[in-house]
């Protein structure tokens, strides 16, 4: 309390004395500075700004727009006549014989943009923009849980590893070793077969791959973390923290893990654009989310199989694609400034 | 080491195998006999009694592992279902043209990215710095099957300058030199795809390591001593950037035969990866399997390789 009241004392006499505004910078606790950092450089700032609208688009979006559900047709579509016409000749007189189809188009498919549907409907009848923002609910959610997942992993991993050394860090490290070497989509493709087998529920697949993707993605952050921790366990904190007597979980996850936040906190936010890159994929193989559900890769893959829509209706699969670039790029920005504003030796 | 690493792969996959109902591997192998190919009575038997399939018990499992681990060291990866040859035939069969692809796109990656990250380190938080970077970043941000068929879509359908999927034209016969040249038709979005969406993560490993080359002592010493910024900029910091390139380059080696699933899908190469995938949605089990066991043995080579040339490149490296 002492200390806090010096410290404002220190900044009144600062405005009182009009000293340059450079001395206070001092006074700036390291969060405000890693924050002022952040905001200092532009890429960051573009990076938070297209993640925060991309959360609102697909968290708000359906709340506000209620048009058009995620799974809703749009049965509008109208009768089509065709008329055609053959003409015969039987001993020298022309006869035409004219014949005219019904076609009944229940569902407005291709429909292009209009003030009805803001980008049109895909090939089904789906709404393309209502289901962007169903896709990206999936994408962000599924990034979000996968990212979480293999922190909490590779920080308990780690932790262990690099604390305790030893026989347990040799099995635990070589235990990543064989994880870091299988394949990642082709042995998502087996076990994707495995979920055809057992019946699994279309909307949980995508869950249960991305479980199985956390399980192999580990051992990146497990590793991070165990050699930040091998050079912090010498240092003399963690002997006063032995000398203190403390427990040895404490000593882990509260002396020696809160050390590797900064560089835990960039590996996060860059492996979530990849974890959306991934589910992204994995839905455009048919993987991951299967219709009738949206997801940003879903929508794409009806491209791979339909000439006409690729070329053509540019507005089935196109904003979706960019949907995926916008979110990837942002958390790749977010990331590359943290790495900046967080590095210690870049002080600019 | 690497033995043991395998090892654990080989126990992963076919732990994954065992996972799998028996009467679903006998439905995808009706499927696939409706399909028109045949699969044989015995290929099927060869393959239950490869994987020790129909036993679940502990030690039926264990001895089924035994008996493919056994055939798998004998490089015997069972038959193709789909092919009806042997899983490894074809394998080498499709690993040229993933290759070719691969090697060519590393190769203009590294051409390209190397000078990109030079420049954007010597000329840091300057507008080209900037530029590179975002363009790069883009470039990593997008994914292959968007891009793929964006460009396949702009410069194959819509402008009409190469041909839209496929490896050869089968309207013509080519022989010889225009063989050769039909194939770089083929080939050239693919690989365009693949070395813009590469470039990046080369690039800024570049970048990064000059960046912390260029604050090192030696090259204070250099400037000091006069030389001029080029000299210093391509024979003092350059060469010890090559370190880690050289370093992920041997370990990238392995990693050009395993073919590019997505993309090769995309412009429908005849690849490994596209061959993969398509045994997949068609149920040929044992070439999912002998497929996974080769992209881990090729995995496996390319972090052996990569320790190996970092001892080789660095001399501070000693290998135990």
């Amino acid at each position: 309390m002492e200390k806090l009241k010096n410290k404002e004392e220190v900044v009144e006499e600062v405005k009182d004395t009009e000293v340059p505004l450079d001395k206070n910078v001092r006074l700036m606790s390291p969060t405000r500075m890693v924050v002022r950092r952040f905001f200092r450089s532009k890429l960051s700032i573009l990076g938070l700004i297209m993640c925060i609208s991309l959360f609102v688009f697909s968290f708000l979006g359906p709340v506000f727009y209620t048009e058009w559900g995620e799974i809703e047709l749009d049965e509008s579509g109208k009768t089509e006549y065709s008329i055609s016409e053959t003409t015969y000749e039987v001993n020298g007189v022309e006869y035409t014989l004219r014949q005219t189809t019904e076609k009944s188009l229940k569902d407005n498919f291709l429909a292009p943009p209009s003030s009805e549907h803001i980008l049109g409907t895909d090939n089904e009848g789906y709404d393309i923009f209502v289901r962007l923002m169903y896709g990206g609910r999936i994408s962000l959610i599924v990034s979000f849980i996968a990212v979480f997942l293999i922190t909490i992993l590779g920080v308990l991993m780690g932790g262990i590893a690099g604390f305790f050394g030893g026989v347990i860090d040799n099995v635990i490290m070589r235990l990543c070793d064989i994880l870091i070497c299988l394949p990642g989509i082709p042995i998502l493709l087996i076990i994707s077969t495995i979920l055809d087998a057992s019946n699994i529920d279309a909307k949980y697949r995508i869950y249960l791959l991305m479980i199985y993707l956390t399980f192999i993605s580990w051992p990146g952050t497990a590793r991070l973390v165990r050699g930040q921790i091998l050079s912090l366990r010498e240092q003399e904190y963690m002997v006063a923290a032995e000398a203190m007597g403390y427990s040895t979980p404490r000593k882990i996850f509260k002396h020696l893990v809160p050390n590797v936040m900064p560089q835990l906190i960039v590996s996060m936010s860059l492996s979530l654009g990849s974890m959306i890159l991934y589910e992204a994929t994995l839905s455009y193989l048919n993987l991951g989310v299967k219709a009738p559900y949206a997801a940003w890769g879903t929508m794409i893959n009806i491209i791979s199989t339909n000439q006409d829509i690729l070329q053509n209706h540019l507005n089935v699969w196109v904003p979706a694609g960019v949907c995926i670039v916008i979110a990837v790029l942002g958390f790749n920005f977010v990331g590359d400034g943290l790495r900046d504003a967080l590095d210690p030796k870049a002080r600019r | 080491m690497s033995l043991f690493i395998l090892l654990g792969v080989s126990m992963i996959i076919y732990f994954l195998i065992r996972l799998m109902p028996v009467d679903f591997i006998q439905d995808k192998i009706n499927a696939i006999n409706q399909g028109g190919a045949t699969v044989s009575e015995e290929t099927v038997n060869a393959m239950y009694a490869m994987y020790g399939l129909g036993d679940n018990s502990f030690l039926g499992i264990l001895e089924g592992y035994v008996s493919w681990l056994s055939a798998l060291v004998r490089f015997d990866l069972g038959t193709s279902f789909v092919y009806g040859i042997p899983v490894a035939d074809v394998i080498f069969e499709h690993m040229g043209v993933s290759f070719a692809v691969a090697l060519i796109a590393t190769i203009f990656e590294f051409m390209i990215a190397i000078p990109l990250g030079i420049t954007a380190a010597t000329h840091q938080y300057s507008f080209r710095d900037y530029i590179v970077t975002i363009l790069v970043m883009i470039g990593i941000s997008l994914p292959s099957f968007f891009f793929g068929q964006m460009l396949k879509d702009l410069l194959a359908l819509k402008l009409g300058w190469f041909p839209a999927s496929g490896l050869v034209n089968a309207t013509a016969s080519y022989t010889g030199v225009e063989l050769l040249l039909d194939y770089v038709r083929h080939m050239f979005i693919p690989i365009l795809t693949i070395v813009i969406l590469s470039i990046g993560a080369r690039m800024r490993m570049t970048r990064t390591n000059m960046l912390e080359v260029m604050n090192s002592d030696y090259i204070r010493t250099a400037r000091a001593k006069g030389l001029s910024e080029n000299v210093v900029i391509n024979k003092h910091a350059f060469r010890n950037t090559l370190i880690p390139l050289v370093t992920s380059l041997a370990g990238l080696l392995p990693s050009l035969f395993s073919g590019a699933i997505i993309t090769e899908q995309v412009f429908d190469l005849p690849g490994i990866g596209n061959i993969a995938l398509d045994a997949m949605n068609r149920g040929d089990i044992p070439f999912i399997m002998g497929y996974n066991m080769f992209l881990a043995l090729l995995s496996v080579i390319g972090v052996l390789l990569a320790d190996l040339m970092y001892g080789l490149v660095d001399p501070r490296v000693k290998l135990e």
